[in-house]
């Protein structure tokens, strides 16, 4: 821990999109700063459409238009050497994935190809990126699902004689044979039930620690979040309000959004209706001004409708984008 | 074993039936016709001469005999299989009494060897150029390749025949005419390089046109095949393009590709009737063209039979090949 292992600064990602003349720019990454450290797992929380998915694939430096990185920059810092991640050369991308940056994809139920058997898809992984024969290949392939305790038969298996549960398994361990340091996990548990859910969650924490990696964790659900991350960042509507340790977060959040978040969430001895969030979040072509969450917000008060707030520091690592809190700061008396 | 049982056994059975009622149905759509085969056999040979009615009803006896038509028509049935089964299809009309099996067999090698030629090398062009097409949609031989095959497509078969009969033959004869050899058949390089020669232009435009065909098929399906999860996956994995190509996109188009080439292998035994015409070739396609234009019923019954027995034989494979191609029919 310690070293920044990614980095953004500043970072505007668009859609941009012309149809008949029309220019659509639907501002799915808009001034995102963040700094992940070496060994840890960093999880990045927000509802449906609040750009977590596209903020991951720009990170992951694997994106198409009519994707455009407008503004601002990704970096790795990978083995002392400092790497641009918003220009990489298809060389480049060949040499760093799997090897350095691996990518555990939403919705593993249909990552697999069909119509080959397991330890065929790993040999194809494999020596992608490793200069091995198929009998090197298949016994590191072996070795590795065994440790992470995947019966053997799965080898010869083809993905739909396998479960949901363990096809999301076998992708992970397909995404992680060559131990990469940055771990990319696009809502990994979605779409699986509980007890699965806990089984796949026990195993990235497995693979993780293994190694000391980089887990980047996506996902809407803050209880697996609560489980993971270290640190959690909390997105809305593009935009990052809120960062600080997982304890911090769940115990003192600060930003209405974030707390909105969290009483969402119900707890043991809880038996009262939970409340949602009233309204929706905003389509992303034409955002609010100022707050993006004013509309949602109940403290919102005229400066949010005007003025887009600024990240300021509440606590060791923790900040937050909220007028609000920042009135309430400048209230506190000073110590 | 419950393979064979519940997959494999159901559709032997399937292949029998099937051959079973389209062989009897084509015993019986000439029998409720009203056309009489014999009185236009009488009229035919009647209409240069005179012959003496004692003559003419023992003629018409002979006739009925041999054409299969005495007695009633489940007798005519029974006996109709009873040849059948000794591999007797009767006498062709045309070239009495050459049996029709002979002049089936004459023609039948030539067109499996033209159609068989064909139909695999534009099956593989097709589908290996489509996917590829359809996998680097950006590239301008890409572009270029879609752009040719569109324009070659819409040409109808008989027009691309004609041009290159005349192109080749006429006005640059660097090909025959007509026929399908020289010499007589034999394994001698001569011979060989001969049927080469001969074959090539009908088989070069059959291949234009099937190629055009399965191009558009492949490029149709790869481009969807590359919005899938496990090529996108694969991709982002850097897996090295030639094998996303042949292991994860043309390997998952398989299924609708093979029944496509085993239902065209099926259909050779009708023959390809416009290109041996065009070309003179000496096929079955010919022979029943021929056989059509004269009221050679044997022949046609003949080579009626023998597609039946093609195409049932050849769904009945694809049903056997799936299972290889696609683990999940298995489960089924």
């Amino acid at each position: 821990m310690g070293q920044p292992i990614i980095q953004t600064e500043n970072l505007k990602a668009y859609y941009i999109t012309q149809a008949y003349g029309v220019e659509r720019t639907v501002q799915a990454v808009d001034d995102i700063s963040i700094s992940i450290n070496a060994g840890e797992v960093y999880g990045i929380a927000g509802e449906s459409g609040c750009g977590k998915s596209t903020l991951l694939k720009v990170l992951l430096g694997s994106y198409e238009p009519p994707l455009t990185v407008v503004d601002g920059s990704v970096t790795y810092h990978l083995d002392d050497q400092t790497i641009d991640a918003v220009n990489l050369t298809p060389e480049e991308k060949r040499s760093l994935r799997w090897k350095d940056i691996s990518y555990i994809p939403q919705g593993s139920m249909h990552v697999l190809n069909p119509v080959r058997k397991i330890r065929d898809t790993f040999h194809d992984f494999i020596s992608a990126h490793r200069n091995v024969t198929r009998k090197e290949s298949m016994k590191m392939t072996s070795s590795y699902l065994r440790d992470l305790g995947l019966p053997d038969k799965v080898m010869g298996s083809y993905p739909h004689q396998l479960s949901g549960g363990m096809r999301q398994r076998v992708t992970i361990a397909l995404a992680t044979i060559l131990w990469p340091k940055l771990i990319f996990a696009d809502e990994p548990t979605t779409a699986l039930d509980v007890i699965v859910q806990r089984g796949v969650i026990q195993m990235l924490k497995e693979v993780q620690q293994r190694e000391g990696s980089t887990l980047i964790l996506i996902t809407h659900d803050i209880g697996v979040h609560a489980n993971l991350a270290d640190r959690i960042a909390v997105l809305y509507a593009g935009k990052l309000v809120e960062e600080a340790p997982t304890r911090t977060i769940i115990n003192e959040p600060k930003h209405p959004y974030t707390k909105f978040l969290i009483e969402s969430l119900p707890s043991l001895d809880g038996r009262e209706e939970r409340s949602s969030i009233p309204g929706r979040p905003p389509a992303l072509d034409h955002p609010p001004s100022g707050c993006r969450f004013h509309e949602r917000c109940p403290l919102a008060k005229d400066i949010c409708l005007t003025i887009d707030p600024e990240m300021i520091s509440v606590g060791p690592n923790h900040r937050t984008a909220c007028h609000v809190v920042a009135e309430e700061l400048s209230h506190e008396p000073a110590i | 074993m419950t393979l064979l049982r519940q997959y494999i056994l159901p559709r032997i059975v399937q292949w029998f039936v099937v051959i079973f009622v389209g062989i009897s149905v084509t015993f019986l759509i000439p029998r409720l016709s009203p056309v009489n085969p014999v009185d236009q056999a009488m009229g035919r040979l009647t209409s240069f001469q005179t012959m003496d009615p004692e003559a003419t009803l023992q003629m018409r006896e002979t006739l009925l005999d041999l054409y299969g038509l005495d007695g009633s028509i489940i007798d005519q049935y029974l006996n109709f299989w009873g040849r059948l089964i000794q591999g007797d299809l009767g006498p062709s009309f045309q070239s009495f009494p050459t049996p029709v099996t002979e002049i089936i067999g004459a023609g039948i090698w030539w067109t499996i060897g033209l159609l068989g030629t064909a139909i695999l090398i534009s099956w593989v062009l097709g589908v290996v150029l489509g996917s590829l097409a359809g996998y680097f949609p950006q590239m301008w031989w890409s572009k270029f390749l879609e752009r040719v095959v569109i324009t070659v497509y819409p040409v109808p078969y008989y027009i691309l025949a004609f041009v290159l009969l005349m192109l080749l033959t006429y006005y640059w004869p660097v090909f025959p005419l007509v026929g399908g050899s020289r010499g007589d058949p034999s394994f001698t390089w001569e011979f060989i390089s001969s049927v080469l020669y001969f074959g090539f232009l009908p088989a070069l435009s059959l291949v234009i046109g099937g190629t055009a065909f399965r191009f558009i098929m492949a490029k149709a399906l790869a481009s969807t095949e590359i919005t899938s999860d496990y090529v996108q996956y694969a991709e982002l994995a850097a897996v090295p393009k030639r094998k996303i190509l042949f292991f994860y996109i043309i390997r998952n188009t398989m299924l609708p590709q093979v029944t496509d080439l085993a239902l065209s292998l099926g259909t050779i035994f009708e023959g390809a009737l416009i290109t041996e015409v065009v070309f003179g070739y000496p096929g079955v396609g010919y022979t029943l063209y021929n056989a059509i234009n004269s009221g050679d019923y044997n022949i046609i019954m003949g080579i009626t039979l023998l597609s039946i027995v093609g195409i049932a034989t050849a769904s009945l494979l694809v049903d056997l090949i799936y299972p290889l191609l696609d683990p999940r029919v298995r489960l089924r």
